[in-house]
């Protein structure tokens, strides 16, 4: 057993857990946060991405310990309180119809928001390359290339609109 | 006329929970003194075998280990009822179910798997369609004569006259492979008591049929089963058949506790059914203007282990055989064939995905011998409105076919230069018709 201290979607914890624990179990099983989804859990398929200290990381390959001190973002910590404060990426996801089954969505959402951090006008070229770790079977990637052009426009509008 | 939806963009009403991470597939459930259970697979393709769970039923934190003994009527199908819930005697294909370890943690249930002795005592298999509907081929379901479980004819005129008139013949035979689903959710079940009411909580494409499926194998009738569909991570067709629903109801019915099981990628893979690997011999005629005359085609599906919808997706397959075009004189025959591979059934289109590559291609061949390029020939023949297909329909609206390929033609500008114009489009992309 090991002991850790980290963060998750604003919130301390400090928490006992085993040293071979995954890191998505423990979000999942030990804090039950099941928005993050296990679709492989070799790290191919991208649908259990969350960002740990600012970079996207496969849950599933990512050991517990290894989060001990870091900060995480999970899908359930990207909206604000109350349901009409969506984060401009999940507006888009939603007009765009970017969601189907919506397995993927998660992942999709988060590789999308670390993208849009570091990058507020990506081409679509920049979109695929931020999402090429996120396997979606639905959808065609299109809508959520789409979605995910929608919200950098939203985001640069945002930081716009705050400036004056 | 107006419509209140149609005509719209409609934000789907699951969409917003699965933004935000709410919308609970089945491994997102947690019940109070759940269990967990694991379901140990076949190895080998075809083999008599012999269990010892004894070991693994001593072991601490197991529960009860389920083996076809512990189940009232042991088999389950959505057409033909020729899988068992857990093999009895023999295995016909790697991946089929032996048991069901329930214990008290996941990882428990995973070592406890380890410890149950199989005995195979392997026997011959057949893997290839075609030499499993020769008189001597093994045969994978003993109570069948025959590993054809099925045979659609389609007859139309006299092929053989009609070759006889054809300025061209093409032969030739078309082999597809087998082809997973791929959904992005792995399979994840949670069963347990309501009174004295079966719930099985599990991602399905069929829940009235899995409903059918859990009461006749356990015995009871169908008010007392009751099947919940949460949100559904992708099937494509790979969720119209049982995987774990019938261990999950037995292992709850027996033990009275919440069960839980959840497949890894790898498990899923061996679970599900997968589209049918079809081979396809085609013997296609047209006269010297590119009017075709006759079509011959002998489509043959392997459906691996298990029917499960082998007999309607091969039926399919033979009606859709000509592809959109008018042929007067047609005959097909369609087989779904057992063999000792993983079950195939359904998947998007259902047979009519496979026939395409064969008929297209007959097509193209075509359309090169008689020098006559390959969206003239498909204009010549292709569904009108009025036209009758082979199996005698009469298409009486909603036939855009030929506007279609016209769209695509003019959106390539490729109208009566079509040879340059490919070319200089193959230098920027791939292009085909």
């Amino acid at each position: 057993m090991k002991k850790i201290n980290l963060k998750i979607n604003g919130s301390e914890y400090s928490l006992e857990i085993d040293e071979n624990m995954r890191l998505i179990d423990l979000i999942r099983d030990v804090v039950g946060l099941t928005g993050t989804k296990e679709g492989c859990g070799e790290g191919e398929c991208g649908a259990c991405t969350v960002i740990m200290g600012g970079v996207t990381v496969n849950s599933c390959m990512v050991l517990a310990f290894q989060a001990n001190g870091k900060e995480i973002l999970t899908i359930e910590g990207v909206k604000g309180k109350g349901n009409d404060k969506l984060h401009p990426i999940q507006k888009a996801f939603l007009e765009e119809g970017a969601v189907q089954c919506g397995f993927c969505i998660p992942g999709m959402v988060l590789s999308a928001k670390a993208l849009l951090d570091e990058n507020n006008t990506p081409s679509r070229e920049e979109i695929r390359e931020g999402i090429s770790g996120n396997l979606c079977r639905c959808t065609g990637y299109n809508k959520i290339v789409d979605a995910i052009e929608k919200a950098a426009y939203y985001l640069v509008k945002e930081a716009e609109d705050n400036e004056i | 006329m107006k419509f209140k939806t149609v005509g719209h963009s409609e934000v789907r009403v699951d969409a917003m929970a699965k933004v935000i991470g709410e919308a609970t597939y089945p491994e997102d459930f947690y019940m109070k003194d759940m269990l967990w259970g694991k379901t140990l697979r076949s190895t080998k393709a075809h083999a008599h075998v012999n269990l010892d769970t004894q070991d693994a039923e001593k072991m601490e934190g197991v529960i009860k280990v389920f083996t076809y003994r512990d189940v009232p009527d042991n088999h389950h199908g959505v057409v033909l009822k020729d899988h068992e819930v857990f093999c009895s005697k023999k295995v016909r294909r790697i991946g089929d179910p032996l048991a069901f370890v329930v214990a008290i943690s996941n990882k428990i249930a995973e070592k406890a798997l380890k410890t149950i002795k199989v005995e195979y005592n392997e026997i011959p298999a057949i893997f290839d369609p075609v030499e499993a509907m020769m008189k001597d081929a093994p045969l994978v379901h003993e109570n069948h004569k025959s590993n054809i479980i099925f045979h659609y004819k389609l007859r139309r005129g006299n092929i053989e006259e009609a070759f006889k008139k054809c300025a061209v013949i093409i032969e030739k035979q078309y082999k597809c492979g087998m082809v997973d689903h791929g959904f992005l959710q792995p399979e994840a079940g949670l069963a347990y008591m309501d009174g004295d009411t079966v719930v099985v909580c599990a991602a399905t494409q069929y829940p009235h049929f899995d409903q059918l499926e859990v009461a006749e194998a356990l015995h009871i009738s169908q008010e007392k089963v009751r099947i919940i569909n949460p949100a559904v991570g992708g099937a494509f067709g790979g969720r119209e058949d049982i995987t774990m629903q019938v261990h999950l109801a037995l292992a709850t019915k027996v033990l009275g506790r919440p069960i839980k099981t959840v497949y890894s990628r790898e498990e899923s893979f061996l679970a599900h059914s997968k589209r049918h690997p079809m081979v396809m011999t085609y013997k296609t005629g047209a006269d010297a203007n590119g009017k075709l005359l006759a079509m011959e085609a002998e489509l043959v599906g392997d459906t691996g282990a298990y029917a499960s919808w082998a007999i309607n997706v091969m039926r399919k397959a033979g009606v859709h055989a000509t592809g959109p075009y008018e042929i007067p004189n047609v005959k097909v025959d369609s087989y779904a064939v057992y063999t000792n591979n993983p079950f195939a059934g359904a998947m998007r289109g259902f047979g009519a995905t496979q026939v395409p590559i064969a008929h297209e291609q007959q097509m193209d061949m075509i359309a090169e011998e008689l020098d006559i390029d390959p969206i003239t020939i498909r204009l010549i023949n292709g569904f009108t409105l009025g036209s009758t297909t082979a199996t005698g329909q009469v298409l009486s609206d909603s036939v855009p076919l030929k506007e279609c390929i016209e769209a695509v033609e003019n959106s390539l500008g490729i109208k009566n230069h079509y040879e340059e114009k490919m070319e200089e489009l193959a230098m920027e992309a791939g292009v085909g018709i």
